[in-house]
């Protein structure tokens, strides 16, 4: 057992509103569970052995910050600080279609979503689902098209311990966009946790930034359902930090169902990412496609699990899963398992997961244009992931990650 | 200018190359024909140095330097350009990007000024313009996607952009209809200007109607065979290859 999760266990008893019914039903499931070691499957890569006995202060709310601006987003930002809201919601300028209420206010769309999309087999998640108090619920009325992204920041502390909660409704027909942007770079935990139901042919673009550096530990979880017809672009793009683990589900629960889920992670030296993603396709004419590459620098760390599931009646799916890595030196570890799990006869699938190499017909042709070998190898290796950040279909939001991206992957060759 | 002799190469256990001689003079244009097989395009690859693609004799210089010894990059500083037959597809590098790196990296093996970012986007937009491609290509991943007549228009731009004093087109009339070969040849035309050389490598005589060349040369079983002027294109045109292998069963008999 661990030392913290006995105060989680012990804090969560105290707290009191008005989602303590559903709470008390996670710290059910959460007290029946074991602290995770090596031989637990979901951990087998990922030591939590900064975690087990780690003491950190809470939140008490007096911090604010200010959100990173994006130049050309013009994005509704809420921003929490250590998991404590500090955006007054109630003077925001809203879209209409769009409401957006806190955690704390009983609402209906928050208590059909809180722990109902994100399945209960995550200790972390059920570890947010007792504590976080704070987060906001996104509510996009049917029919709504919202041009205006909506972004959710999280900010970490030195020192502090946090956990916030975002929920996300689509109604029918609806389109938004919705950002979770994450950072933090000192010594802190904070858990962040996300639902989203994405009703019959609603539509979400969404976008997660693990911006999380050094000795950070961020635990969380993107967890998606989709309806009949409903469509989802999501990129998901991580640091690594001393911890990075996430979480990712999405649940085709309707018919013809889409889901496009890229993901880069750009290991600094020393740094860890762990993402486990799970495709649960349990109706039919579903597609997913799902890509993830990662460049991984001087022992640094990356555990990629990906899993695809389609069940008996799912037929006529269409799933394609593909991890590529490029490990930067002899020291770089990635431990990486895309599995495809068919239970429906009609399907097609593919799946695979490859050590990068160099294209030698891409470098002879950059070479035969003068370009020295060794910036065409940094060009062509960073391609490698900027080929992901060229398909976010916001050009706003692409062109405020590439230089930083870029700039992130230099100083990692020089690092070399 | 560039000086090609007795040149064999070979690609794995085949010897492709069977002892080539060429001269080619500042702002000449030589047409370079061949049935499929001759070795039209091993003799790009080979004179820009692509690996595996092994020259077992003969010399190469270009400006008096001997080109075998350079590596691939340093061919291209030097001022040798191949357009390919088959443009590269790089989607995680836009053409923006690539472009530039490629102009800054030629422009400073020739002791010039590199070009700031203004400087590089007023040019490329030009080349784009005479090339007839759309400005948001450049935004793109280098050939991503791209038709294959916009593949060959690319190659024509960079010629643009990179101004070498050799440019080697490989097919670069392949593939292409009448309107986009028009584009690519006004594209290639309007980089003659009596310093550089063109060697211009074709099946058909259809690209020389708009490309006019100084000399014409058959290329067959890597060697040249017969070389002349213009009207030497027309005689392929009109009679085909097939008279190479008669010639070749007469030179038998001799």
């Amino acid at each position: 057992m661990s030392q913290w999760l006995n105060h989680v266990l012990e804090r969560a008893s105290t707290v009191d509103d008005w989602l303590s019914p559903v709470r008390a039903q996670a710290l059910d499931t959460l007290k029946q569970q074991q602290w995770p070691t090596r031989r637990t499957e979901a951990w087998r890569y990922t030591s939590l052995h900064s975690v087990a006995d780690l003491e950190l202060k809470t939140a008490t709310g007096s911090a604010t910050a200010e959100a990173p601006m994006i130049e050309g987003l013009n994005s509704l930002d809420l921003v929490f600080v250590d998991g404590q809201l500090s955006t007054d919601i109630s003077k925001l300028k809203l879209p209409t279609g769009v409401t957006i209420s806190e955690l704390t206010a009983p609402s209906e769309p928050a208590e059909a979503i809180f722990a109902q999309v994100k399945p209960n087999r995550h200790l972390f998640g059920l570890v947010n689902d007792v504590l976080a108090q704070q987060g906001v619920v996104i509510d996009i009325a049917a029919g709504a098209k919202v041009e205006q992204p909506i972004r959710v920041v999280n900010f970490a502390s030195a020192g502090i311990e946090s956990h916030q909660r975002t929920l996300v409704r689509l109604g029918e027909n609806a389109q938004a966009t919705i950002i979770e942007h994450g950072s933090g770079s000192g010594n802190s935990l904070n858990t962040a946790f996300a639902e989203y139901d994405i009703a019959e042919k609603a539509s979400l673009e969404h976008y997660r930034f693990a911006l999380h550096e050094g000795d950070a530990i961020h635990i969380g979880g993107s967890h998606f359902k989709l309806h009949d017809h409903a469509k989802m672009n999501s990129t998901l793009i991580g640091y690594g930090s001393q911890l990075t683990r996430l979480d990712v589900d999405i649940e085709h629960a309707g018919e013809h169902a889409f889901a496009k889920f890229n993901n880069v992670y750009l290991l600094a030296p020393r740094q860890h990412f762990d993402l486990h993603s799970t495709i649960e396709h349990a109706s039919p004419n579903g597609t997913t496609e799902e890509n993830a590459r990662g460049i991984i620098g001087d022992r640094a760390k990356a555990v990629f699990n990906g899993r695809i599931h389609i069940h008996r009646h799912a037929q006529k799916t269409l799933a394609e899963l593909n991890n590529r890595n490029l490990l930067l030196t002899r020291g770089a570890q990635i431990n990486t398992k895309p599995e495809l799990e068919i239970y429906a006869d009609d399907v097609q699938c593919a799946h695979g997961a490859t050590v990068a190499e160099i294209d030698e017909e891409a470098l002879y042709y950059m070479l035969t244009r003068g370009i020295d070998r060794q910036q065409a190898l940094v060009m062509l290796n960073f391609g490698f992931v900027q080929e992901m950040v060229f398909q976010m279909p916001n050009k706003a939001l692409a062109d405020w990650l590439q230089p930083i991206l870029k700039t992130r992957f230099e100083s990692m060759m020089e690092q070399q | 200018m560039l000086s090609i002799k007795d040149l064999h190469a070979r690609v794995e256990e085949t010897t492709i190359l069977k002892g080539l001689n060429l001269e080619i003079k500042p702002g000449e244009v030589h047409a370079i024909m061949g049935p499929n097989g001759a070795g039209k395009s091993t003799l790009g690859y080979v004179l820009s140095g692509r690996d595996g693609y092994e020259v077992e004799s003969g010399s190469v210089e270009m400006d008096g330097k001997d080109l075998l010894d350079m590596e691939v990059e340093e061919r291209a500083q030097a001022g040798l350009f191949l357009a390919f037959q088959y443009p590269v597809e790089i989607p995680g590098v836009s053409n923006m990007e690539f472009m530039k790196e490629s102009v800054n990296a030629l422009r400073e093996a020739r002791g010039e000024n590199t070009l700031s970012s203004a400087e590089f986007l007023k040019k490329a937009k030009e080349a784009c313009k005479q090339v007839e491609l759309p400005l948001d290509f450049l935004k793109r991943g280098v050939n991503e996607g791209f038709s294959g007549g916009e593949k060959k228009r690319n190659e024509i731009m960079q010629l643009i952009m990179l101004e070498p004093k050799i440019a080697i087109l490989d097919e670069s009339d392949s593939g292409l209809d009448v309107d986009a070969l028009q584009v690519v040849a006004k594209g290639v035309n309007s980089q003659r200007d009596g310093e550089r050389s063109f060697i211009v490598v074709t099946h058909y005589q259809r690209l020389l109607d708009y490309i006019q060349p100084d000399y014409v040369h058959i290329l067959s079983k890597g060697k040249i065979v017969k070389s002349g002027g213009p009207e030497l294109a027309k005689e392929v045109e009109a009679s085909g290859y097939a008279w190479l292998a008669e010639a070749e069963a007469e030179g038998a008999d001799a």
